[in-house]
């Protein structure tokens, strides 16, 4: 979720009140955030809300808490004048980009910590909610540099000449794609359209190449600039809107003054719109949600508190909440504003009391009596990832590769694949142990992953136990005797036969038989596969497939079988 | 060399006769009429049954084959008269008690060791009573005994084992669902959007092979798709939900139990769930999810608060819980919970909420549904005190055999 900094001398003199870190700890809650980490004034506060924008700043934060404070309470009031400004959209962009929401907002007294903020506000936006750009790029320019009325337009790969943010030189918008570094990162959002989006003012004076970099001369925000133009671009309108009334909600509680914006599309529209949303709550329906009896008054307290007002009407409230909020699609939404604001630890937890019949899953039943025989018989268990490598699983056990279930972005080809079996796993962890007392016994019972086009996700699980013995000297005999006492204990008749199999010395190595099937194989590993994993001492295993040995045990019990001598 | 002699018993049955070859004289007969008239019955009829003689057919034991003669009798009366048998049959004699070894061979032997100092206490010594004239070496007994490694399950496991059977006693239904999953039971149903940043590549693992699933039901996937183009407003694309992944989350199964689910219902799973993350201290190539819901028209938050405080407090043992806000596109309200232990600090379980109706009515639920899915491996942690996840999934044999759990 959104980690920011912030200062918290900054989010003293934004609330207006002396707090400490330490009661930040608590309170953040309120605005959904946690503390993460102090150092010195710099706060890292990891905003839990991937869906609320408007708390990725500390202005944002701020304006929250100040509700939890009761230094400004209900529904924040944003005022907006008109600037008679126009941003003109021309045709050309439908089929590149073609939203654009823009406001002006001015007096801003900006100062180093401001300056941090806005920036940071909105990176965070364009990277999360704007989904790296994609869906919502915001550009903030100094005013007072731009003429009116302003066009959003396209332009050919070498239409225009302007110098980029941070650069020295004039480029065209090939250049910038191709020697900018955010022309590198961002030019896959536009490349391969034949014209590129431009702002550009009734001077011809470049504003930005939406949504991938600012021009040096308009596009730099310092401590000296008092009026800014703020724009979103992106596809859907009322995603880029709220973009807009976010950062604008920020700039304006630094004091800054919000000025409208005519947007020129066939139809005209003025954006920032900041009038209020509604949503109706059923107060009953909230009280049994959060399971609490509140009031009526406790209700709209509650409300005030998370910054929502709320007027009575019927069983219900009518909730008005702030232009800049997404996040609402219904009441619960708003229920939980209500319980934040009441305080999550403030509520008595109660378990619910509700009679049910409790019932395990037979399979897993199945696995703790095979666990319990195997440990009987003397095996220490473990536990290994289900994620190897093609490698493991056939290059060092000495046989031939299959089909198996690969990952396609895998973070390291070691956890590339789902393992078919699992004794590649417990060879894994003897080469781990090589040093650990000797005779090593140990087992485990794993789900393996196979293919199966038949199941609705061409895969199936097979649970398995592996057990495998390892000294300076072992034998067949030993490893075949604990696996018949397993089957024996289990009630099972099998019947062992002779076959080969690469990753067990020839000879050495039976197919287990039982219900005339398959169902696991014993052997001495091949010297071939212990040198492949670095093993020094002698080695057998074990192997059974769990499930076709439940289904035998299961059908024993039916009566077929006869009764043990 | 040993010397034998004819037991009481044995003795009984060299001037009688074997029970099973008395039982032989009187065939066929029933099982019941047997019984009356052959003493020892249940000896006669083992033998002869193992020596393979007599079969029984409902409730008849018929004669199969008469032997011609039974070497248990002549050992009986060569052992009589002094004469020596073969080992195999002194053996067999000595394991049906009709013979035992002559006391004086024994006592003989026993009375060599008398004044003497000895290791071990052997049979002899206890039967002929000479214990009682030898002295028996002392040894160290405060050494520490030598190391053994008897079997033993994982801690872990036990861990699992120990809150399963908490689960169950509490009513809960246990699930489990496939490994590789469809994005649709791991996102889709679960009411997060396509475009959703916990979707992307960089946060997820997809498949190379196979690739695609078969979607469920059109009735289920076309009632996700509303869900979804009307609140998200975006162009759900069936094909991305079909796509197959390495499970990211437990909630997968809840998604697939909720369509079936009984009211009230209560039901959890134990899942392994892969996300692209880097191994450390805390963080695994894989991870378990203990996932739970409940369904009931009376559930509250509170209660979502009480059952997360029952797995800090009961299951993981912490003594101080604390609840913050969160937020997952499947819950409203959303809660994470953190515990305290008194060595490692707060430690993060894991996040809850009740399902969004967003999601829930899609699936056919139009009740209350209270669902968490916590982090198993914090929780095992946090219980049996340890510090790197890291050892859960243990490679370390040393620390298996010897961890104390």
């Amino acid at each position: 979720m959104p980690k920011i900094n912030v200062s918290l001398k900054d989010l003293q003199s934004l609330l207006g009140k002396k707090i400490t870190a330490k009661q930040l700890e608590d309170n953040l809650l309120y605005a959904k955030c946690e503390l993460d980490e102090i150092d010195g004034d710099i706060l890292t506060i990891d905003v839990k809300d991937s869906n609320r924008p408007d708390l990725w700043s500390c202005e944002g934060i701020a304006r929250q808490l100040k509700g939890y404070y009761g230094l400004e309470r209900g529904l924040p009031k944003f005022l907006v004048s008109d600037s008679k400004t126009a941003v003109i959209v021309d045709k050309k962009v439908n089929n590149v980009r073609p939203k654009i929401a823009a406001a002006i907002v001015k007096g801003l007294n900006f100062t180093e910590e401001s300056i941090i903020q806005m920036i940071q506000l909105q990176e965070k936006i364009c990277q999360t909610y704007g989904r790296n750009r994609k869906l919502a790029a915001i550009g903030v320019y100094d005013m007072d540099k731009i003429s009116p009325p302003i066009r959003y337009t396209t332009v050919k790969p070498e239409g225009i000449k302007f110098i980029p943010l941070d650069f020295k030189e004039e480029l065209t918008p090939k250049e910038i794609l191709e020697k900018h570094p955010k022309g590198k990162e961002y030019r896959h959002l536009i490349d391969k359209h034949s014209e590129y989006p431009l702002l550009i003012d009734s001077n011809n004076g470049v504003l930005s190449m939406p949504p991938i970099i600012n021009s040096d001369f308009t596009g730099k925000v310092t401590e000296k600039t008092k009026n800014v133009f703020v724009e979103v671009t992106g596809y859907d309108i009322e995603r880029i809107k709220t973009a807009l009334n976010i950062m604008v909600a920020a700039l304006a509680d630094r004091g800054g003054k919000v000025f409208s914006v005519e947007v020129l599309y066939d139809k005209e529209i003025i954006t920032p719109d900041f009038s209020e949303r509604n949503i109706g709550v059923d107060t009953d329906y909230c009280r049994k949600i959060i399971g609490i009896d509140f009031s009526d008054s406790d209700l709209s307290e509650l409300l005030k508190k998370a910054r929502l007002n709320g007027t009575k009407k019927g069983k219900k409230i009518i909730i008005k909440y702030p232009a800049y909020r997404s996040d609402i699609m219904h009441q619960r939404d708003i229920i939980e504003d209500i319980a934040i604001a009441y305080g999550y630890n403030n509520m008595k937890p109660e378990q619910p009391r509700i009679a049910t019949i409790g019932d395990s899953l037979l399979e897993e039943d199945f696995s703790d009596k095979v666990r319990e025989i195997i440990i009987g018989l003397g095996f220490q268990e473990i536990m290994t990832y289900t994620l190897t490598s093609r490698e493991n699983l056939f290059k060092k056990m000495n046989i031939r590769e299959e089909k198996i279930a690969e990952i396609e972005n895998y973070i390291s080809i070691n956890w590339s694949v789902l393992r078919s079996w699992l004794l590649p796993s417990c060879l894994e962890f003897l080469t781990n142990n090589m040093h650990i007392e000797y005779p090593q016994k140990v087992f485990e019972i794993g789900d393996c992953v196979a293919i199966n086009e038949k199941k609705e996700t061409k895969t199936e699980d097979n649970r398995k136990m592996c057990c495998t013995i390892t000294d300076s000297k072992i034998s067949y005999d030993e490893i075949s005797s604990v696996m018949n006492a397993f089957m024996k204990i289990l009630g099972i008749n099998y019947k062992l036969k002779k076959s080969s199999h690469g990753s067990f010395l020839p000879g050495r190595c039976a197919d287990i038989i039982a219900d005339k099937k398959l169902v696991g194989m014993v052997g001495e590993i091949h010297p071939s596969v212990l040198n492949n994993w670095d093993l020094e001492k002698p080695a057998a295993a074990f192997e059974v497939d769990i499930q076709k040995i439940f289904q035998i045990v299961s059908s024993n019990k039916k009566g077929s079988a006869p009764p043990p001598a | 060399m040993k010397k034998y002699i004819l037991t009481e018993e044995g003795r009984r049955y060299l001037e009688n006769g074997l029970p099973e070859k008395k039982l032989l004289g009187i065939l066929p007969a029933s099982i019941e009429d047997a019984k009356k008239k052959i003493d020892n019955f249940s000896i006669a009829l083992q033998w002869a049954k193992k020596n393979n003689w007599i079969e029984i057919k409902e409730g008849i034991i018929i004669l199969k084959k008469m032997p011609e003669k039974i070497p248990e009798e002549e050992a009986l009366e060569k052992i009589n008269k002094g004469k020596n048998v073969d080992d195999d049959i002194i053996l067999l004699l000595l394991s049906r008690h009709l013979i035992e070894e002559e006391r004086e061979t024994m006592q003989k032997r026993a009375e060599k060791l008398a004044g003497k100092e000895v290791t071990f206490l052997t049979e002899e010594l206890i039967k002929t009573g000479q214990w009682k004239n030898v002295k028996f070496r002392e040894y160290n007994v405060e050494v520490t005994g030598k190391k053994i490694y008897p079997g033993k399950s994982h801690p872990y496991q036990k861990f699992i084992s120990e809150m399963k059977k908490k689960l169950l006693s509490m009513g809960f239904v246990e699930c489990m669902g496939p490994i590789i999953d469809m994005e649709f039971w791991n996102f889709d149903a679960l009411f997060q959007p396509q475009n959703h940043p916990a979707r992307d590549w960089t946060s997820t693992y997809s498949m190379k092979y196979p690739v695609y699933g078969s979607l469920p039901d059109r009735k289920i996937v076309n009632a996700v798709r509303k869900s979804h183009e009307t609140y998200w407003k975006y162009k759900w694309d069936e094909k991305k939900a079909a796509r197959l992944m390495p499970r990211a989350q437990g909630t997968a199964i809840s998604a697939r139990m909720l369509p079936r689910a009984d009211v009230p219902g209560k039901y959890f799973a134990i899942s392994r769930c892969f996300r692209p993350d880097v191994l450390d201290a805390t963080h695994l190539i894989e991870f378990n999810q203990i996932e739970g819901i409940i369904l009931d028209e009376t559930l509250t938050f509170r209660n979502l608060l009480g059952m997360l405080e029952m797995f800090a407090k009961e299951i993981a043992h912490a003594e101080k819980v604390k609840f913050y806000p969160d937020y997952f596109p499947f819950t409203e309200p959303s809660v994470q919970m953190s515990a305290k232990h008194p060595t490692m600090g707060w430690i993060e379980f894991g996040g809850a909420g009740i399902f969004r109706e967003e999601l829930t009515k899609p699936l056919g639920i139009d009740i209350p549904v209270i669902a968490w899915g916590l982090g198993l491996d914090r929780l095992a942690m946090f219980a049996l005190g340890v510090k790197d996840i890291r050892y859960l999934f243990s490679n370390d044999l040393k620390w298996l055999r010897e961890v104390v759990a």
